[in-house]
């Protein structure tokens, strides 16, 4: 058991000893009381202090390395004291403590809220107001006044001693008061300010912290409101209206406290989903699942999660999709790290890196499942370069195919064109010389000619069939009927144009179908280009033998695509994405 | 430009008036506007992009000057092509084989009917359509000669000249056409224009 958790299970009957000790000299001496002379004031009393005191060790003990804890469960002592500063105390300690920590609990409860949740104050002007209110509370109202108050000399006699009196005077009481509350005012208004400053901070990034944040603003007013009025007087009092808003601000600390459990609890609800997912890794949690996690955790909405791949160092997210790491304002990036090497990086926000621990222990809890994710993004990111390589191989494929198509026309055939005007003019000049021989021969030649012609033209056209690019699918599907070897089909061809991988993938599929369908004797095959939900999908169907090809060029041609081939005895299936 | 030298070379032996020459659709409209020829021999891949440039401007003159035929040059055995071509304007039109034009006399045939106003589709483009192959065959119902003259026809002939060149009379063409419409469910009159394009379209249809 831990030095902390000793002091924990100690103060849980001080607390309830101080409240009701409170409690009790306030009835015996309703006079001198601040909320402890009515039943409802004696509720709200112990109502704000306990509260303060549980919410305080409850987060003391989910958090032990965090300050918020115990500072906010000594503001809850702290919140009992002025009742001691009452004759009916009995004991010179007791009293002597009540008047020197008459408004401890002010800056106690303050320093809490702005270092809410995280335990440490942000900035130096934050530890400086912070100290002013210490100094202003604690001497200047606190120890100084009460070194010359002397409880006999104001006319008090049934009141224990002063520890602390030095000489009585009762001007200088009264002088330190005045000060202490004109400058108390500086510093409350002062702790006023910068509360309400990280409230709109906080509320872009943390509700959970903002919402807590407003009855502590609250609270910080109603004390500069009673010193305001205590000013007229010289003296902080307990008169009726003093009474009154001492109730309200009991209210206030009661909802901070409150608020602070709530965040407990939303905390181990999220802590508990991250733990679920490491339970889940078993059943491949979705990816992005340990962002989502991690996010609700932290409290973060816009915290982002990304791996780092080992192979290229660039980084992915949980999809695998290539990320870019670019903290906005207000966000800071850690690094995750396996050994020396990163395997993550977490962009989050700023205000996470200040509580020490925080990040490191969600990140350490959460460890399995980012690794397990990094692996899977990484798989997932490789999967993707392999299918946009495939898809460039396809498409480097296809244009060199047209090239080498516009080539032999522009190229061969009109050289052969060519030949074929030079072989008519020599006939023409042999039919005049009337040379026979020759002439069969030229007329041969010619004939050559012309079917080389042919042949060229038929041999282009396969290479690359110009007709598809320039008047799409259907036009060049109902040319491939026309030449086909056995009847096609074509029965419902959607006329729309898609990319040219994507044409030129579903026009190889009825090549290809076509082919393979004469190769196993079929007397007819036909053809259905649809589009569907984003698809392309073309059917096949034929009355041939049972295929036994597994068609793998097509299939590599479509799978470059992110398609799928569905290869049946006499049906084919090709399913083509087109965006 | 191989191509166009020879062809305007050719039809200067044969007597044709070459009024102009142009380099692409541009020009070759401008020409037509100013020259108003009797016909235009249209390359169907033209500057700038080599595809269908001279399918389009071969349309815009059939739209722009009704008298001006039309024959498109192509090196691809497309029906679609010369279908497109047929469909708004089903006469004074043309689609040959680029290498057909050196045989001079077919060339000058093509250029003296589309200026009578016929229509000429290249062979290979016909028999292909009709050697198409078809479950049920309906040009199987077909005697020999009436596919023979189901191929001229297609080929944008006219009775006069389908008889001229089977030797046989004009009478007979007009019954062939009219058992081939029977047999066939051809709807269109067998005597229009537009029964190449009727007959074109249904043998690219019956699959």
């Amino acid at each position: 058991m831990t030095f902390g958790r000793y002091c924990r299970i100690a103060i849980v009957p001080l607390a309830a000893a101080a409240g009701l000790f409170s409690v009790t000299t306030a009835k015996h001496d309703p006079i001198w009381a601040f909320g402890g002379g009515s039943t409802l004031g004696g509720i709200a009393e112990l109502g704000a202090g306990w509260s303060l005191v549980g919410a305080g060790l409850l987060f003391w003990s989910r958090h032990p390395q965090n300050r918020f804890g115990p500072l906010f469960a000594v503001a809850g002592f702290a919140w009992f004291l002025p009742e001691w500063s009452n004759p009916g105390v009995g004991t010179a300690l007791g009293f002597t403590l009540g008047l020197v920590g008459l408004v401890a609990c002010t800056p106690l409860f303050a320093h809490a809220a702005l270092a809410y949740p995280t335990g440490r104050l942000r900035s130096r002007v934050d530890v400086a107001v912070v100290a002013s209110s210490y100094a202003g509370a604690l001497i200047l109202l606190g120890l100084l006044p009460t070194t010359v108050f002397d409880p006999k000399g104001a006319g008090c006699f049934q009141c224990p001693q002063n520890l602390a009196l030095t000489r009585g005077d009762l001007e200088l009481f009264e002088a330190f008061n005045r000060y202490g509350l004109w400058i108390g005012i500086g510093w409350l208004l002062a702790l006023c300010v910068l509360l309400a400053w990280r409230l709109v901070r906080a509320a872009q990034a943390a509700v959970v912290v903002a919402v807590a944040l407003v009855p502590a603003i609250v609270y910080v007013a109603l004390v500069t409101w009673e010193f305001q009025r205590s000013l007229a007087r010289g003296i902080l009092g307990n008169d009726s209206f003093d009474q009154g808003v001492w109730r309200l601000e009991a209210l206030a600390l009661g909802a901070f406290a409150l608020a602070v459990v709530g965040g407990l609890v939303r905390d181990r609800q999220a802590r508990a989903s991250l733990a679920r997912l490491v339970v889940e890794l078993g059943e491949m949690p979705r990816p992005g699942a340990v962002r989502d996690a991690l996010a609700l955790t932290l409290g973060d909405p816009r915290l982002e999660l990304a791996y780092r791949r080992p192979d290229t160092g660039r980084y992915v997210d949980g999809l695998g999709h290539l990320v870019d790491i670019r903290p906005d304002r207000g966000q800071a990036v850690t690094p995750l790290l396996r050994g020396d090497v990163t395997v993550a990086a977490l962009v989050h926000d700023a205000h996470l890196s200040d509580e020490p621990g925080l990040l490191q222990e969600v990140l350490a809890a959460a460890r399995i499942a980012v690794e397990n994710e990094q692996l899977q993004a990484e798989v997932r990111a490789q999967l993707e370069d392999l299918r946009a390589s495939r898809a460039r191989i396809v498409e480097t494929g296809d244009a060199e195919r047209r090239r080498l198509e516009r080539d032999l026309h522009d190229g061969a055939q009109q050289l052969l064109v060519a030949l074929f005007y030079d072989l008519r003019v020599a006939q023409a000049r042999v039919e005049a010389d009337a040379d026979s021989e020759l002439m069969t021969l030229l007329l041969s030649a010619g004939e050559k000619a012309q079917t080389a012609l042919g042949d060229l033209r038929e041999l282009a056209h396969g290479i690359y069939p110009a007709i598809l690019a320039e008047a799409g699918l259907a036009a060049a599907l109902e040319t491939l009927a026309d030449e086909a070897p056995l009847p096609v089909e074509l029965g419902n061809v959607t006329l729309e144009r898609y990319s040219e991988p994507v044409e030129a993938a579903a026009y190889r599929t009825v090549v290809e179908g076509i082919h393979d369908a004469a190769e196993r004797e079929a007397t007819f095959v036909s053809v259905d280009v649809g589009r569907e939900e984003g698809r392309v999908i073309v059917t096949l169907r034929d009355d041939g033998a049972a295929r036994t090809s597994p068609l793998v060029h097509l299939a590599d041609r479509i799978g470059a695509l992110g398609g799928s081939l569905e290869v049946g005895e006499t049906t084919l299936r090709a399913v083509v994405p087109c965006a | 430009m191989l191509t166009r030298e020879g062809i305007v070379r050719l039809l200067d032996d044969a007597g044709v008036d070459v009024v102009a020459e142009a380099e692409d659709a541009e020009g070759l409209l401008r020409h037509v506007r100013l020259a108003r020829p009797d016909a235009a021999i249209v390359d169907i891949r033209m500057p700038p992009t080599h595809t269908d440039e001279g399918l389009v401007a071969a349309q815009a003159i059939r739209t722009q000057h009704p008298n001006v035929g039309v024959l498109v040059l192509s090196q691809y055995v497309e029906a679609s092509y010369a279908l497109r071509l047929l469909e708004e304007h089903p006469e004074k039109v043309g689609y040959l084989l680029k290498d057909r034009v050196f045989d001079v006399a077919l060339l000058l045939d093509a250029l003296r009917r589309i200026a009578d106003g016929e229509t000429v589709i290249d062979p290979t483009i016909v028999s292909q359509l009709v050697g198409r192959r078809r479950r049920e065959d309906p040009l199987a119902e077909l005697t020999e000669r009436e596919r023979e003259v189901l191929s001229l026809v297609g080929e944008g002939f006219s009775n006069k000249g389908i008889a001229h060149r089977l030797f046989i009379t004009e009478r007979t063409v007009e019954a062939h056409v009219k058992q081939i419409f029977l047999k066939l469910g051809l709807a269109a009159d067998p005597e229009s224009h537009r029964r190449v394009l009727a007959v074109l379209a249904y043998l690219r249809a019956s699959a």
